[in-house]
């Protein structure tokens, strides 16, 4: 039900004439209100938008960069607006609905088991991930004593980066080992709670 | 007509060498009955979780293609290509980190992934699942993310995993490592109460002790030593030989 939400929200978003401003209004003050009620905080918000936003003021000015429409400005902030009401509808949906119902909701709509299962390992092992990062943190922190230049305190979190990938790699494989154990045969099976 | 086969894993003169040419296993000899509860203890790099990735057909990474060839016997068959779905059904693996068994978004999900594999139909599925989770007294915690759990915690959902598919051999790699006393008390008593072959890689030696009737010692990738839990753990020389130390329960002063 959520997802349809969703779903539909972005879709609206997507497919409103250039000009509409009353539509897109609308939309956004909709969003807004969803994730008021959903419990966000504002500064919550704010912490998301701000990763999301420069990328897309970026792609806005493109198009009155190269001088291409006489709508150009319109196009950018009809596009600027569509943009953050999605994203927005995107954090709601994962603020009602938690992500392990998320997953069989998409199975239920015959998504392709594929995708549902990189899915669901991806929600697992980014939290993996991340604690390892955490890990990593630490130790550089407890020996960086703060006084780095730039450049150094630059090559010293790309080597964290390279590290962190190598871990993630023999965690997969370890992993892999760990499926193959329990009787994998490399199709993908769900336990279909419902019924 | 089958007979029951006494022997729960026979080893051959089992031998591995990596691709880099160091050997890890140089002709292992060795038996092990039903019911059978041993250690395998050594110090690192002397090849046991080498050893305990043979019996259940992870290595050698080309599996074995005839029984001729098979180095490995479980039940009597040997570990060959075509049997490798078998002996991952009669061999449970119980790897050192829980965060490599546990990928699935949910604790129950997670105990299904062995039985959904294994062709079981759903209501069965949901039985084992039910039962494996009370097997390690994580019953309650059934719909929530592995990422919310202890060390103790994962390590007992990995094991209930583990018990869903039924496995009548057990193999645990270093189970105790990360785990506070009660995690470990708790890890014990499951294991006491399961009544299959047990095969336990560790460094922790009074858990040996405790759950095990017989060791074998493992140095340079041969067996150096093979026998009765006591004999072998409270012998001085063959400890210090092999990077080991006599428990502290087993030193004359504190019998």
């Amino acid at each position: 039900m959520k997802l349809a939400i969703t779903m539909t929200v972005i879709l609206v978003a997507g497919l409103v004439p250039l000009e509409h401003w009353p539509a897109q209004g609308l939309l956004l003050a909709i969003t807004f209100t969803g994730l008021s009620l959903a419990g966000v905080t504002m500064r919550y918000l704010l912490r998301r938008l701000v990763l999301f936003l420069p990328l897309l003021l970026v792609f806005g000015l493109s198009v009155p960069a190269a001088g291409a429409s006489d709508l150009a400005w319109s196009w950018t902030i009809s596009m600027w607006l569509r943009c953050t009401v999605s994203f927005m509808a995107g954090l709601w949906l994962i603020h009602v609905l938690p992500f392990p119902e998320l997953l069989s909701t998409l199975r239920r709509w015959r998504c392709p088991l594929v995708l549902i299962a990189m899915l669901g390992f991806m929600y697992r092992y980014t939290f993996i991930l991340w604690d390892e990062l955490r890990r990593l943190r630490n130790a550089r922190d407890a020996r960086a004593f703060g006084g780095n230049s730039w450049w150094r305190s630059w090559s010293i979190n790309s080597q964290m980066i390279g590290l962190l990938l190598l871990r993630a790699m023999e965690r997969a494989e370890r992993t892999h080992r760990a499926m193959l154990s329990r009787g994998w045969d490399g199709s993908i099976r769900f336990l279909n709670m419902d019924e | 007509m089958t007979t029951i086969e006494p022997l729960a894993i026979e080893l051959r003169r089992l031998s591995f060498q990596y691709p880099n040419g160091r050997r890890a296993l140089d002709e292992i000899s060795c038996t092990i009955s039903r019911g059978d509860r041993i250690a395998i203890v050594g110090p690192s790099g002397a090849g046991k979780s080498t050893l305990l990735m043979h019996l259940n057909g992870l290595l050698p990474t080309t599996a074995v293609g005839t029984d001729e060839e098979s180095q490995v016997l479980v039940h009597g068959a040997g570990v060959i290509r075509s049997r490798l779905r078998d002996v991952r059904r009669q061999v449970g693996f119980l790897f050192q980190d829980p965060d490599d068994q546990l990928f699935c978004p949910t604790v129950r999900e997670d105990v299904a992934f062995g039985p959904l594999n294994l062709g079981v139909d759903r209501k069965e599925v949901l039985a084992r699942v039910e039962r494996g989770l009370a097997a390690v007294e994580m019953s309650d915690c059934s719909a929530r993310n592995p990422a919310e759990l202890s060390t103790g915690e994962r390590k007992r959902v990995c094991l209930a995993g583990v018990l869903a598919c039924e496995p009548s051999i057990l193999v645990l790699d270093e189970p105790t490592s990360n785990l506070d006393p009660r995690a470990r008390r708790q890890l014990l008593s499951i294991l006491k109460a399961f009544t299959g072959t047990q095969i336990v890689a560790t460094h922790d030696l009074d858990f040996v002790l405790d759950l095990c009737d017989r060791v074998l010692v493992l140095d340079a990738g041969k067996v150096q030593a093979d026998g009765k839990t006591e004999r072998i753990l409270s012998d001085p020389l063959i400890m210090d030989r092999h990077g080991l130390e006599v428990p502290w329960r087993l030193r004359p002063a504190n019998r």
